[in-house]
């Protein structure tokens, strides 16, 4: 089975995000980029097939700006055997990601496609179901647990309440969810050899992918800052402030 | 439990041969005198705040405090102190209350001062890069509030979210990142005192240069509350690490830790060179945490330095390499983000934490780096040989010379059997330590666990003068008595 994993450069998880002054977004600039975090969770799972001995090839596939070279040398030195960029400038709505990575699918026809169920910057949650509909492939999202049987996918899904499993056809798209696994740490030597692993780079022309954003962005705004707390001396000052000032009982 | 085991509280005649002031010794009336200049509400005498209060984060002293007295102002803490002197009463001086030397511990009647009402930040200039705050902010407030102005205060440690400024300076704190940036010492350049005379001094008052006489400040930095009241202090801020990288190595041995902190150093600015053994490891694993490679080695390190380019990252992957030809290193992995960079960090930082249920009998000792592994195998031997049924940790800021020996009270054993024995450990790895001109206490103080053992590291000449200072700025005995060394007076 080949799978093929998509791999996206977002600001990273720790660093604390400013809106840009103008309102036009988030301020990225000296700002720590990293993977994001669900996609790591894509790439640890296909290694973790592989390693199983249930998947031959591990593509990693990255779409933006140069600088996702280091996005996709972070997947190769976790364990993906080459790389793919898309490289452009544009900004990359999700319809647009699917809508390339269904052309780079395509041309490498793999059995299975992980993807993190959403970006951190932008949580759309929307390129796994958009690319399972523009490929009419199965989908199991929001995957908790992932097992291959014969020509079929067993996917464990957190849903609320409980767990739900599907049982996906192959060829199939499946989104992560966080208690998929636990991502493990990029050993060294894994960095040296993923310097000589094959890296692809593409344009969207190349894929015949016009990738003109369908969505304006208005404003971009920072949440209202939280009032500082205050201690209440005994419980009966807690239950008045509850009920006659903060209307919750 | 043992109790302290110093002087009872001073009541002896003054500086000026003056008999202490006749008055009803009542608790019950000194506390109502206190009530007079603070708000009755902040003079505690309730047993949870007596306990809570009362002691640091060693479990060695029960703690048995007259009251807990929380002043909101430099006025107030003043007001107490000259209020200590003329009645004679003892004063505990307490910030977060994370020490490891029983400190700030009160088990003798005394009273507690908690500056945690005084956690407001004064001032922040951005030219001279510094930041005034009152002594009970919590290290992590002024860590956050710098970063929120693209800044760094880089004095850092596991318990940054609870101790507070007051006490990093009366501990004169180290931490993970003293490879680099140094001690808090290093990042003071003002303090406001109150000395144990009651006198209220400006010290240095935010300058960088001042060449004009004795430096009070730096007496007053790791002097564990025993000269005055901290209350204000004006603190250094820097630039931050652009993108902080950590690796952590699997080492075979003692010696290949030094080559390898050789051959990083030589090459890399490193903001943190930390070691834990294989046995300190497995504490932290059986919290939750993973293994960061296969491989078991005897040692770990843990290395972070600034990416300030590619080129940084480059120098780490090609020094990797001529180590583990060298044999250095069995393996290693480096963080791909800082959520990375943060999990890695918790291998080394949670040590502490995941070894707290088993009483462990610490030690903080320094040594110069050069001798910390000849120290370290010496120790490690003698222990082994002396002690085979007590499991022994070791962990530390090699990079410093600073290494953490945590000794676990075997489950069978009665803990004050524990501590008793563990007493004729100090005296075996102190005698060692002597031979190596290193310090019963590089980073915690010597509060009260220490006490016995300062003459490892100073001699009697040296310790009259640390009495005599003592005695110039707290000549009644009112700060802190009976910590770090008993005063001249019951010696």
């Amino acid at each position: 089975m080949k799978i093929l994993v998509a791999v996206k450069r977002v600001v990273d998880y720790n660093v604390k995000v400013r809106a840009k002054a103008d309102g036009s977004g988030v301020e990225t600039a000296n700002v720590k980029m990293s993977m994001n975090p669900f996609d790591e969770i894509a790439i640890e799972e296909a290694v973790r097939l592989q390693e199983a001995g249930k998947a031959k090839e591990i593509v990693a596939v990255s779409l933006g700006v140069a600088a996702c070279q280091d996005t996709i040398r972070t997947a190769l030195a976790m364990g993906a055997d080459r790389g793919i960029l898309v490289e452009t400038d544009a900004e990359l709505q999700p319809l647009a990601v699917a809508k390339l990575l269904k052309a780079v699918v395509e041309k490498e026809q793999p059995d299975l496609l992980i993807l993190g169920k959403q970006a951190i910057d932008d949580d759309a949650n929307q390129t796994g179901q958009m690319l399972a509909a523009l490929l009419g492939w199965s989908q199991g999202t929001f995957a908790s647990k992932v097992e291959i049987g014969a020509g079929e996918i067993n996917v464990t899904r957190e849903v609320d309440g409980g767990l739900e499993t599907v049982a996906v056809k192959l060829p199939a798209v499946i989104t992560t969810d966080l208690r998929l696994n636990e991502p493990r740490f990029v050993k060294l030597p894994n960095i040296m050899k993923a310097k000589k692993k094959p890296l692809a780079v593409l344009k969207p022309d190349e894929l015949g992918v016009d990738v003109a954003p369908r969505l304006v962005t208005l404003k971009v705004q920072e949440p209202p800052k939280r009032q500082a707390g205050i201690k209440v001396d005994t419980v009966a000052i807690l239950v008045d402030k509850l009920r006659n000032e903060a209307h919750v009982i | 439990m043992p109790v302290c085991s110093s002087e009872p509280v001073p009541a002896r005649p003054n500086a000026n041969g003056l008999k202490t002031m006749p008055h009803s010794n009542e608790p019950a009336v000194l506390l109502d005198g206190i009530r007079a200049f603070i708000d009755p509400a902040h003079v505690r005498i309730d047993p949870d705040s007596g306990l809570n209060y009362g002691r640091d984060w060693t479990r060695l002293y029960t703690p048995n405090p007259l009251a807990v007295v929380l002043p909101g102002s430099v006025d107030q803490a003043q007001q107490l102190v000259r209020y200590a002197n003329d009645h004679r009463l003892a004063l505990v001086p307490s910030g977060g209350r994370t020490g490891l030397s029983g400190a700030a511990v009160a088990c003798q009647g005394e009273i507690v001062v908690s500056l945690e009402r005084m956690n407001q930040i004064l001032e922040f200039d951005p030219v001279d890069r510094s930041v005034t705050c009152q002594a009970g902010v919590v290290t992590e407030a002024v860590q956050n509030f710098a970063r929120d102005h693209g800044l760094y205060y880089p004095v850092d440690f596991a318990s940054r979210g609870s101790s507070q400024i007051g006490g990093n300076i009366a501990t004169n704190a180290g931490g993970i990142k003293v490879i680099r940036y140094g001690l808090t010492r290093n990042w003071i350049t003002g303090l406001k005192v109150i000395t144990g005379r009651g006198d209220l001094l400006e010290l240095n008052r935010g300058l960088i240069k001042n060449a004009s006489g004795y430096d009070l400040r730096h007496l007053f930095i790791g002097s564990e509350g025993t000269l005055g009241l901290i209350v204000e202090a004006t603190l250094q801020l820097t630039r931050p690490l652009r993108e902080p990288v950590v690796m952590v190595l699997g080492v075979p041995d003692l010696d290949s830790l030094m080559s390898l902190y050789h051959v990083f150093r030589n090459k890399l600015e490193l903001s943190a060179f930390e070691f834990f053994s294989e046995t300190a490891l497995r504490y932290v694993l059986k919290k939750g945490l993973h293994r960061p490679f296969d491989v078991a080695t005897p040692y770990y390190v843990l290395i972070e330095f600034d990416n300030l380019e590619q080129l940084h990252t480059d120098t780490a992957l090609a020094l990797f390499e001529q180590c583990a030809e060298q044999g250095w290193l069995a393996d290693g992995v480096i963080s791909q983000s800082e959520s990375q960079a943060k999990e890695l960090w918790r291998l080394r930082e949670d040590i502490s934490e995941s070894i707290a249920e088993y009483q462990p009998y610490k030690n903080d000792l320094a040594v110069r780096i050069s001798r910390a592994p000849a120290f370290l195998a010496e120790a490690d031997a003698l222990l082994t040989r002396e002690y085979p049924d007590f499991e022994v940790l070791w962990y530390g800021h090699i990079g410093d010379g600073n290494l953490h020996i945590n000794i676990l009270k075997p489950a069978e054993l009665d803990p004050a059997a524990f501590i008793t024995k563990c007493g004729a450990v100090s005296e075996h790895l102190f005698g060692v330590l002597q031979q190596y001109g290193g310090s019963i206490s590089a980073e915690h103080g010597v509060g009260l666990t220490k006490k016995p053992y300062l003459n490892y590291t100073r001699n009697e000449t040296e310790i009259s003068y640390l009495r005599a200072i003592k005695q110039v700025f707290d000549p009644n005995g009112v700060m802190n008595p009976g910590k770090i060394f008993d005063s001249h007076n019951d010696a």
